[in-house]
């Protein structure tokens, strides 16, 4: 079967590129996949993508930046979306186009923006699936009355956790959606798993508010108090590096904390060191975590929502600890730190227990959704059980009255606003 | 020998339709505690190479002509995949050596990006004991995204094993491998960049195995040394140690090379701190030497 993948830029870097390029690309050892990109701003994309798989822009930004379609707002992409900025008229038509021409069997959008032009227009014999990751409950309101009213022509929605998908079971009334949990996807390593021995800490990740790297570079020094001859090994690169730099010179910390840019593949350095750490306040998946896990680290986690506890067992394969809470953090790192055998131990199970994030199983269960979806769709039947319907449209009947109160009293405001400049 | 200048970027546009793959070869490598480095090409090997061998390039300054190249034979290994060694001896010269595929005799030859650089041997590098002279290898990525080897050669070294800053001074514990601290008559010396050639000299601790030292830099002498120059931008003082008699002993430079990091200056960051009217900073150099900046405030 022909498989597409939407995707909004496939030459940037993102969580969510990587988990197309690995689900595209585990996907192309059985059948025809192509990635659209919907935005191409350089010659080649920063990640490496199977030549199986192929690749084909749509709005080509070094030539087209300036074409008067660009410089017009979009309409069919939603206003409420994280960017819209970055769509247009252009975008509109020519994802419409391709979606009309299209000749794949099933079409894949991986992100809320492209999933509503794939429910509006795809043509009737495509599978429609969804992907969403981000989480229902982070969207703001307006977001979600308009994917209210689009998803519902999806075939297949699917979420990177069960918690995720639990809220848009409970809160969107979807019938005939097959919504479910699909993880991302981490291929098998290349190189030897991490033996443990090394006193380095890593963690990676844009550097960012949400991800709290200030938080740990803090429970960090609890960890050097001790043992001095430790080190932590920060990668990636954003708005919080000037802050988190002087943080770490003010802890004293500039032999121990480094900030090492940003590095793809991450693979050979997650295997410089024996744990993992991530601080988020909030974390859609935790692609880092599975990754570095994959390595054979185990990894101490704060317990966000949502992923880190559908990921890690916690003292089993790593450790989770509150949010927020830098001592936990510092005394579970210094845990590990300690007692090398047991960090050994649970580094060996976090390799085993990750490898049900590796891309055959997940691409197994993708294979599942659409193969479903397809026969329902064909059968013209809807997909989803249907008991518990009542009950759960007056339930989600709730939670659209109460968003779209939202987007009215949020516009609403802004119209006040905009008065009183 | 096969010295044809680099065209891989031309030619890979030319040959291949689809731009939107990369086209170009790349090689795992993989770096061992005593030197030896192992690469692998990450293709499968095909008929288009005959006899393949690399080719490392020490990079020569602009706009001078190569001058040092080395030449290894690529052989299949048992997965069908093509690698060759470059073994701890010979020593390559200090500099960054580029990575290309000859893929057979008399072709031209290709850059080669990375693949997987698996460089853990090299992490706790500074543990281990590296007699003279010490050369040290890194394979890195270039800026334009291309596999390279960044490597030093010296009779001797100073590693810095840890740096305390506070807002007067700085503390260098260092370790020399190549050699050792006579009893007496070691000295730090801090030289300062440009022509004047101003030295300071400081007297440092060594600890009973010849090899441990420490020392500390008082920033306000340093910042008195600016001198008449204060706001006519910045100096710098490299520093080395003289292990024994001024006459007898070349110094050595202390830096940091015993480790995975080919490029320290962004990495290894230390506090300024502001003394009168200047401010001072250790740094490490492109070349991960030890260097101390001084330069006028700019409040």
């Amino acid at each position: 079967m022909k498989i597409s993948f939407l995707l909004h830029n496939a030459y940037g870097i993102g969580g969510t590129i990587t988990t197309t390029f690995n689900l595209a690309q585990a996907l192309a050892e059985r059948h025809e996949v192509e990635i659209v990109s919907v935005l191409r701003h350089r010659e080649r994309p920063n990640f490496t993508l199977d030549p199986r798989v192929s690749l084909r822009p749509l709005v080509d930004l070094r030539h087209e930046k300036e074409h008067p379609l660009h410089l017009r707002p979009a309409r069919v992409f939603p206003v409420a979306e994280y960017r819209y900025q970055q769509y247009s008229e252009l975008t509109d038509q020519r994802i419409g186009e391709c979606l009309a021409a299209i000749d794949a069997d099933v079409v894949i959008g991986t992100r809320p923006g492209l999933n509503v032009h794939l429910a509006l227009q795809a043509p009737e014999h495509v599978v429609r699936v969804g992907q969403e990751h981000l989480t229902l409950d982070n969207h703001p309101p307006r977001l979600r009355t308009a994917l209210r009213r689009a998803y519902r022509r999806l075939d297949v929605l699917t979420t990177v956790t069960e918690a995720d998908a639990a809220a848009y079971r409970r809160k969107m009334r979807l019938p005939g959606v097959r919504v479910a949990a699909l993880p991302n996807s981490v291929p098998d390593p290349v190189l030897p798993a991490a033996d443990g021995t090394a006193k380095v800490v890593v963690a990676a990740g844009r550097l960012v508010p949400v991800k709290r790297y200030d938080l740990l570079v803090e429970a960090f020094a609890l960890v050097t108090a001790e043992r001095p001859d430790w080190q932590l090994r920060i990668y990636g690169k954003g708005e919080e590096y000037a802050r988190l730099r002087q943080l770490v010179h003010r802890l004293g910390l500039s032999e121990n904390v480094f900030l090492m840019g940003a590095a793809a593949p991450m693979e050979a350095e997650w295997v410089k060191g024996s744990i993992g750490a991530a601080a988020s306040n909030f974390e859609p998946f935790g692609m880092t975590i599975v990754e570095a896990m994959r390595c054979g680290l185990p990894v101490v986690s704060t317990d966000c929502p949502y992923g880190p506890g559908e990921i890690i067992e916690d003292g089993v394969d790593g450790r989770l600890v509150p949010v927020g809470d830098r001592d936990a953090l510092g005394a579970a790192l210094l845990d590990l730190v300690r007692d090398d055998e047991r960090r050994r131990r649970m580094g060996r199970t976090a390799m085993e227990n990750a490898r049900r994030f590796a891309p055959v199983p997940v691409v197994e269960q993708a294979e599942r959704l659409i193969g479903e979806a397809m026969s329902a769709r064909r059968a013209g039947q809807l997909v989803t059980p249907q008991s518990g319907r009542i009950q759960r449209a007056l339930v989600s009947q709730g939670f659209a009255a109460r968003d779209a109160a939202y987007a009215v009293a949020s516009g609403a405001l802004r119209t006040v606003r905009r008065g009183r400049r | 020998m096969n010295t044809q200048p680099d065209k891989s970027r031309d030619t890979t546009r030319d040959k291949t339709r689809d731009t939107t793959h990369d086209a170009h070869l790349r090689v795992h490598c993989t770096a061992a505690a005593d030197g030896r480095i192992t690469f692998v090409l990450q293709q499968p090997a095909t008929a288009a190479l005959q006899s393949p061998q690399l080719l490392l390039r020490l990079r020569p300054k602009k706009g001078q002509p190569e001058k040092l190249l080395h030449v290894l034979d690529l052989e299949l290994a048992d997965d069908s995949r093509l690698s060759a060694v470059l073994e701890p001896q010979p020593t390559l010269a200090e500099g960054r050596w580029d990575v290309y595929l000859l893929p057979a005799p008399g072709a031209q030859r290709q850059r080669m990006r990375p693949g997987l650089r698996d460089q853990r041997a090299l992490v706790d590098g500074h543990t281990r004991d590296h007699p003279s002279p010490v050369a040290v290898r890194i394979p890195y990525t270039t800026k334009d995204g291309y596999l390279a080897v960044r490597t030093w050669l010296r009779t001797a070294h100073a590693e810095v094993e840890r740096l305390d800053v506070t807002d007067r001074s700085m503390t260098v514990r260092a370790r020399l491998h190549g050699a050792t601290l006579a009893e007496t008559a070691a000295a730090v010396r801090l030289r300062r960049r440009g022509g004047d050639g101003v030295v300071r000299t400081l007297g440092p601790q060594a600890e009973s195995d010849g090899r441990a030292f420490s020392f500390t830099v008082d920033y306000e002498e340093l910042a008195a040394d600016h001198g008449p120059t204060a706001g006519a931008g910045a100096r710098v003082w490299d520093i080395s140690v003289q292990p024994g008699p001024a006459a007898g002993t070349p110094p050595i430079r202390i830096g940091r090379l015993l480790d995975d990091v080919a490029d320290r200056k962004e990495i290894f960051v230390y506090p300024t701190a502001a003394v009168g009217d200047v401010t001072v900073r250790p740094y490490f150099t492109v070349d991960n030497d030890l260097s101390v900046e001084v330069a006028a405030a700019t409040e």
